[in-house]
């Protein structure tokens, strides 16, 4: 009986766990407190009511073509038409509005600048050609920019690396690849005769990556291939400027570009 | 191709004395942009004729896939500029973009045409080419081609298709009649006057065609120089269709129709020593396609249950199933350079389209897609174009294209329903 009552729960005992518990209340309190204090006082998380929601769309995962059915082409946009004639000039600003109109200027407003209209789409063709522009002059931008990097030395590179070399190379590199962007012939050429066509051109640049000199120096001996050749060296230039180190060589002795039909 | 043949070699430059090279390999491959002014006429006579010459000559450089023809609203050169290089401003045609020039001249001299035609290359100012040649004064058209041709050996070093003829059936009313044409459908010439005749062959020479006529009630295979009389190649009492000419002229293949099955059968090409050479006694086995090598034939079968390509043995040894995809596939026509089979299937849309499947790798390739219905594909004498029908501008009208589905273009046809096209395997064949 006696070890019942000591144990039971109910009964008020002052042990040393008290003191804990008191603590531990007081504990929890004060945090509270600092909590409420804190939210109240720094305002919360900004909500900007203006914010798009962004959308989200779960697209179903496209099932392979079974391969019972027959293939089918891949449908790819119509590439951009090359313009070949000249582009026409851009249309004239719109002339002043006609004398009868006269312009009373109204105190506290500013006139809008004439020079510069906002340029209003007349037609959603136009609006589309427009943007089209813009977006293929925007892709121009970035090819040509591309080529334009800084070059410095990589970051995570060794650093016992030569980097005259390293930066050389990546300036033929891109040479290289800006003159292969251009390198297209003429589907004339008959195919056994395609293995065996190879060119060298000699090639000197300025110090701005300006052609100075193509030559053929070494024909294929089949003329629309050697034309097609020096037409991809004419058509990739202007080049970037070289490296500091390369300047003179490339301005002097320029760079041989041996090419492959295939 | 290109891609894979890029070796991006970079020689470094060992010491500064020594000229660096660059390789650049894997050239992209453009038909040739090409300015083709409207042609100089040397007399009233020449003048006659220069605007059917012209459509002509346009037609077969543009149809050719090799050459891109530049729209002459663009030029900028002097119409009166002269044919010699010395006379020739070539900036102006470079700048419109043109790499190489056509300049043609016509005159007429007591009944004949003759064009002088003088290629130019617009980058370095040369003459590349300077060739002459002769027609009857009332067949510019044919003045047109050779010319055309000349221009095209040149280029490719081998024959164009620009001279072989054509056959094909013009469905009017009740009637279908066999027609052979020049290869842009030009001069067509009907053999047949009234009647179902229908699937016509040309002969490797393009002297003769074969078809399947019902002038006898049923369907029989006949023989007929174009102008000339028909004369009964086939008549077994059964149903014999789609005759076919050996590529050596030597052979034909046809279907014969048994009861419930019909079997491919080879047979002289005077018609005898008939043999069959498939044996599926519930099977249709049709539309037999030489090889260029005369050694196989290619036809449909359904034996495995839906009609799809197969090859054999010219004497019907090793059959092999060629197509797995699609559920009805059906006119093969061999190409003769012997790589590819192209056929017309219906796909899951129920739309006829044209393809192309490798005879050893069994690629299935699409030629046509979402352009009406395109069907019963012909491949020219070099194996570059095929020609087909489709239905895309409504009614059915004859097509070319190159044989990898691009440079999709009307035929200049005559005007009406016009089905299955045959092409002879000369490169030039027998004029009528």
């Amino acid at each position: 009986m006696h070890s019942a009552v000591s144990h039971s729960l109910l009964v008020t005992r002052s042990t040393r766990m008290s003191r804990f518990v008191v603590a531990s209340v007081v504990g929890h309190v004060v945090l509270l407190v600092a909590a409420i204090l804190y939210a109240r006082f720094s305002g919360g998380p900004k909500v900007d009511m203006n914010a798009q929601p962004i959308r989200a769309t779960l697209v179903r995962l496209g099932k392979p073509r079974d391969a019972k059915l027959l293939p089918r082409k891949e449908q790819l946009p119509p590439p951009p038409k090359e313009v070949n004639a000249p582009k026409p000039a851009p249309e004239p600003a719109k002339p002043p509005p006609s004398s009868n109109a006269v312009a009373v200027p109204v105190p506290g407003v500013k006139p809008e600048p004439a020079s510069a209209p906002k340029p209003e789409p007349v037609k959603g063709e136009r609006e589309g050609e427009d943007r089209r522009k813009r977006l293929f002059g925007a892709f121009d931008k970035t090819a040509k920019a591309a080529p334009e990097e800084d070059p410095e030395g990589a970051e995570d590179g060794d650093p016992d690396g030569d980097s005259a070399t390293a930066e050389g190379e990546r300036y033929f590199g891109l040479l290289q690849a800006q003159v292969r962007r251009h390198y297209s012939v003429a589907d004339t050429i008959p195919e056994s005769e395609r293995m065996h066509l190879k060119a060298l051109v000699a090639l000197r640049l300025g110090r701005t990556g300006e052609v100075l000199d193509v030559s053929l120096t070494k024909p294929s001996g089949n003329d629309l291939f050697d034309s097609a050749v020096v037409a991809a060296v004419r058509k990739a230039s202007p080049f970037s400027p070289p490296p500091d180190h390369l300047r003179d060589a490339l301005q002097k002795s320029g760079v041989n570009l041996m090419f492959n039909a295939l | 191709m290109k891609a894979l043949l890029l070796s991006l070699v970079l020689v470094p430059f060992v010491a500064l004395a020594q000229t660096p090279t660059i390789e650049i390999s894997g050239a992209s491959f453009r038909p040739l942009p090409v300015a083709v002014p409207a042609p100089v006429t040397q007399n009233e006579g020449a003048k006659k004729e220069a605007a059917t010459f012209d459509a002509t000559f346009t037609f077969d450089l543009t149809a050719s896939g090799i050459l891109q023809v530049l729209d002459r609203k663009s030029f900028t050169a002097d119409p009166k500029e002269g044919m010699a290089a010395g006379t020739i401003n070539f900036s102006r045609w470079a700048d419109v973009g043109a790499e190489a020039l056509v300049k043609v001249s016509l005159a007429e001299d007591a009944g004949a045409l003759r064009g002088e035609l003088r290629l130019f290359n617009v980058g370095t100012g040369r003459e590349d080419l300077k060739v002459s040649k002769d027609a009857p004064g009332n067949n510019p058209s044919l003045l047109a081609h050779r010319l055309a041709d000349a221009l095209y050996r040149h280029f490719t070093r081998e024959p164009s298709p620009f001279l072989s003829r054509i056959t094909y059936v013009r469905k009017a009313g009740a009637n279908r009649d066999v027609v052979v044409s020049d290869w842009d459908g030009g001069n067509p010439v009907s053999l047949t006057k009234g009647g179902i005749n229908i699937l016509p062959s040309l002969s490797q020479d393009g002297a003769q065609v074969a078809y399947t006529s019902y002038r006898k009630g049923r369907p029989d295979i006949w023989v007929q120089r174009p102008n000339g009389e028909a004369r009964s190649l086939v008549a077994e009492g059964q149903m014999a269709t789609g005759a076919a000419f050996s590529p050596d002229g030597k052979r034909i293949a046809y279907a014969l129709a048994e009861g419930e099955s019909a079997q491919i059968y080879v047979a002289n090409a005077d018609g005898s020593g008939a043999k069959a050479i498939t044996d599926t006694p519930y099977g249709l086995n049709t539309s037999p396609s030489w090889s260029p090598d005369g050694k196989r034939i290619a036809f449909v079968s359904n034996r495995g249950g839906s009609p799809q390509i197969y090859v054999m043995g010219a004497d019907g040894s090793g059959v092999t199933r060629l197509t797995f995809q699609g559920n009805y596939n059906q006119t093969p026509d061999w190409s003769p350079r012997g790589d590819l089979i192209a056929f017309t299937a219906r796909d899951e849309r129920n739309a006829f389209d044209l393809f192309t499947v490798h005879v050893d790798t069994r690629k299935v390739t699409r030629l046509t897609q979402d352009q009406g219905n395109n069907e019963e594909p012909a491949f020219s004498p070099n194996g570059r174009l095929v020609i087909f029908t489709s239905t895309r501008n409504g009614g059915t009208q004859l097509f070319v294209m190159t044989s990898d589905g691009n440079n999709q273009l009307p035929l200049r046809s005559e005007k009406g329903t016009l089905l299955t096209p045959d092409w002879a395997p000369l490169a030039e064949t027998a004029q009528p």
